[in-house]
């Protein structure tokens, strides 16, 4: 069947009304986790994992993903009004947003970022349509040493990429792998550090790992910090329209920050954020007045804001197409796939070409309910944000509680969840990210698998391991780049008489 | 400070991954067991830890973090431990509804009624929610 075939098929599948229904609600979810500061898109994906248990795989990935684009979307809103960013990836929109508020221009803002996230997202959808099908394609061919070279040229960028120190990060994924290998060996079948105790041969579930570091940590960082009470400003539908001269100067922003963003998206790491960060300096070098950067310029809120939702569509490409997730987001919306027992991979558009394109068409589906939502609904968001925290955390607290009970009805899980939720707390709080600790442990079984077949398939030749043609390629990508970043680090190191980034 | 003590726990638990995997049979190139990537995980998890402490310990630079209420914080991890210990115990729904009480309680609710009446209200549309539309069994 051509694309197009494909296509309706998809459509056919979005629009029934329980499908569509999971779209809506996933992109109002996610609008909502993007305009409420200190809840973001992993935690919130985590936490309602288990109200997916019920439904049909594709309905439940379809809600995940809206939530997962979605969250892009709100998160402009207090970045503007309150110049507080509502999730990670807005934080750039402050900086040009925040005074075109205090201008009184932040209804006009708020309009050209949800217009360039809606152009955006549809140019990220397109290029995954486009893009998703040739590359699964390919990794037909992939084998063993393929997938290793993969895995750790993904784990070598992932710490480049995130935003703490490199060796902070590095130690993540370490760890992550470290708990990866906890349970019975798939190749051998030996059981691994389980101290003797049963319910370790099955290994820790990613989505209880998930659901403790990103949701209890959350929510006892957030309940154990006093709350502020930011004063919320009014907003008319009427101040939401753009004047002719910021038409002109956004619209460009927008599709050069929507090819910027898909092209950063590709990458592994946190790409929405460091696609806005990469847009907006994109932005200050083609403008003719890059002083006016900082003081309210609309290319520094349109270029970023598009290029956050334009890169959140390339990172699926190589979750549904190789199964590997480059960022935390994708390695939430993997345990999504994996609690309704299906891989993606290579063959899933061929094996369920329903999911796949029913997926794909409700993202497009979603990015225009989001531009139908968004706008009229900014004020009822904008109230939202006065939702009392000391009513809330401790409902999705019990919520993610009883959700990681039933991933295996097991209460050994539970006090896992409890356990790792300290973990997610001490972790924030002394500055070590927790996404490349999940991306580790979802890689490191894959890593393992790759280097220990690889190398028999070699007879343990390192040599040939790397000389494949296309592991080759990949671990050439994979070393220039930690060349780079380690000359980088001790020339840096080396100016600041500092000899490690603490 | 606490940054140091994290990094100090990363590498006690490096430590033990290590002379845990060591228990494992490494095997030889042409043939890894079970034990060959963990151990050289465990070498990298024990080295970037080493470095790190190394790095804050000669660092002067403090970042400041927002202050945490740690009272709270340990009586929100009690109030969790206890769920888990009391959950097959008591049942899904005392247990939620102890814990709904006791969360709101802490989370700095002054009356008693807002918080019975939540708590009872959640804890029953929870219940209903997951035993009966989700189809989830619970104790």
């Amino acid at each position: 069947m051509d694309v197009w075939s494909l296509l309706l098929q998809g459509f056919y599948i979005s629009i029934s009304p329980g499908n569509l229904s999971a779209c809506i609600i996933g992109v109002l979810i996610g609008t909502l986790v993007g305009v409420l500061p200190g809840i973001d898109t992993v935690s919130t994906i985590a936490m309602l994992l288990p109200f997916s248990y019920g439904m049909d795989s594709t309905t439940a990935l379809i809600l995940f993903a809206g939530i997962y684009y979605g969250s892009k979307y709100g998160g402009s809103t207090t970045s503007i009004l309150l110049n507080v960013p509502g999730e990670a990836a807005s934080t750039v929109t402050c900086l040009d947003g925040y005074p075109m508020g205090q201008k009184g221009r932040g209804g006009a803002a708020l309009a050209v970022a949800a217009i360039g996230s809606f152009i955006a997202g549809t140019i990220g959808v397109i290029g995954l349509t486009l893009f998703a099908p040739p590359l699964a394609q390919a990794a037909l061919a992939f084998g063993p040493p393929e997938y290793f070279a993969l895995a750790l040229v993904g784990l070598i960028v992932l710490t480049k990429l995130t935003g703490t120190s490199i060796l902070k990060s590095g130690l993540m994924a370490a760890i992550g792998v470290m708990l990866g290998t906890v349970g019975l060996d798939s190749l051998s079948g030996i059981s691994r550090f389980t101290f003797g105790i049963g319910e370790l041969d099955r290994g820790f579930d990613l989505s209880i790992l998930a659901m403790g570091v990103f949701g209890i940590g959350e929510i006892l960082t957030v309940m154990t910090q006093p709350e502020d009470h930011p004063e919320i400003p009014r907003l008319k539908i009427r101040d939401l329209y753009p004047n002719r001269e910021e038409w002109r100067r956004s619209v460009p922003a927008m599709f050069r920050g929507g090819i910027a963003g898909f092209l950063v998206g590709l990458l592994p790491g946190p790409a929405a954020t460091i696609s806005s960060f990469v847009s907006y300096a994109l932005e200050k070098r083609c403008s003719k007045n890059p002083a006016e950067f900082g003081h309210g310029a609309i290319e520094g809120v349109a270029g970023p804001e598009a290029a956050n939702n334009s890169a959140i569509a390339a990172t699926m490409i190589p979750l549904l197409s190789l199964g590997l997730p480059f960022c935390g987001a994708t390695a939430i919306l993997l345990s999504g796939f994996m609690i309704h027992g299906i891989t993606p991979g290579p063959a899933l558009i061929t094996q369920q070409p329903e999911l796949f394109w029913g997926l794909i068409v409700s993202m497009y589906i979603g990015n225009v309910l989001l531009l139908i939502i968004n706008l009229p609904l900014i004020g009822v968001f904008v109230q939202l944000l006065r939702t009392p925290l000391n009513i809330l955390m401790p409902l999705v607290a019990v919520v993610t509680l009883t959700g990681a009970y039933a991933v295996n009805n097991s209460v050994f899980d539970l006090l896992w969840v409890v356990l790792f939720g300290i973990l997610g707390f001490f972790l924030h709080r002394t500055g070590f990210e927790p996404a490349p600790l999940i991306i580790g442990m979802v890689i490191g079984p894959e890593l393992e698998r790759g280097l220990v077949q690889g190398l028999i398939i070699c007879n343990g030749s390192i040599w040939s391991l790397v000389t494949r043609p296309i592991a080759g390629t990949i671990l050439s990508f994979g070393a220039v780049v930690l060349v780079y970043s380690a000359g980088k680090w001790l020339y840096k190191a080396g100016n600041a008489r500092e000899k490690i980034k603490c | 400070m606490a940054e140091k003590i994290m990094t100090l726990a990363f590498l006690a638990v490096s430590a033990i991954y290590l002379f845990e995997s060591y228990q494992l049979t490494f095997g030889t190139l042409s043939a890894p067991k079970s034990g060959f990537l963990p151990i050289l995980t465990g070498i990298a998890a024990a080295m970037l830890s080493l470095v790190l402490i190394i790095g804050q310990v000669s660092c002067k630079k403090l970042e400041k973090r927002g202050k945490a209420d740690w009272t709270k914080f340990v009586f929100l991890i009690l109030g969790l431990l206890f769920y888990v210990v009391l959950f097959n115990m008591l049942g899904y729904f005392a247990t939620t509804f102890i814990l709904l009480l006791y969360l709101f309680k802490v989370a700095d609710s002054e009356n008693w009624l807002a918080p019975l009446i939540l708590a009872a209200g959640s804890s029953t549309a929870l219940y209903l929610l997951f035993q009966k539309f989700l189809g989830v069994v619970l104790p």
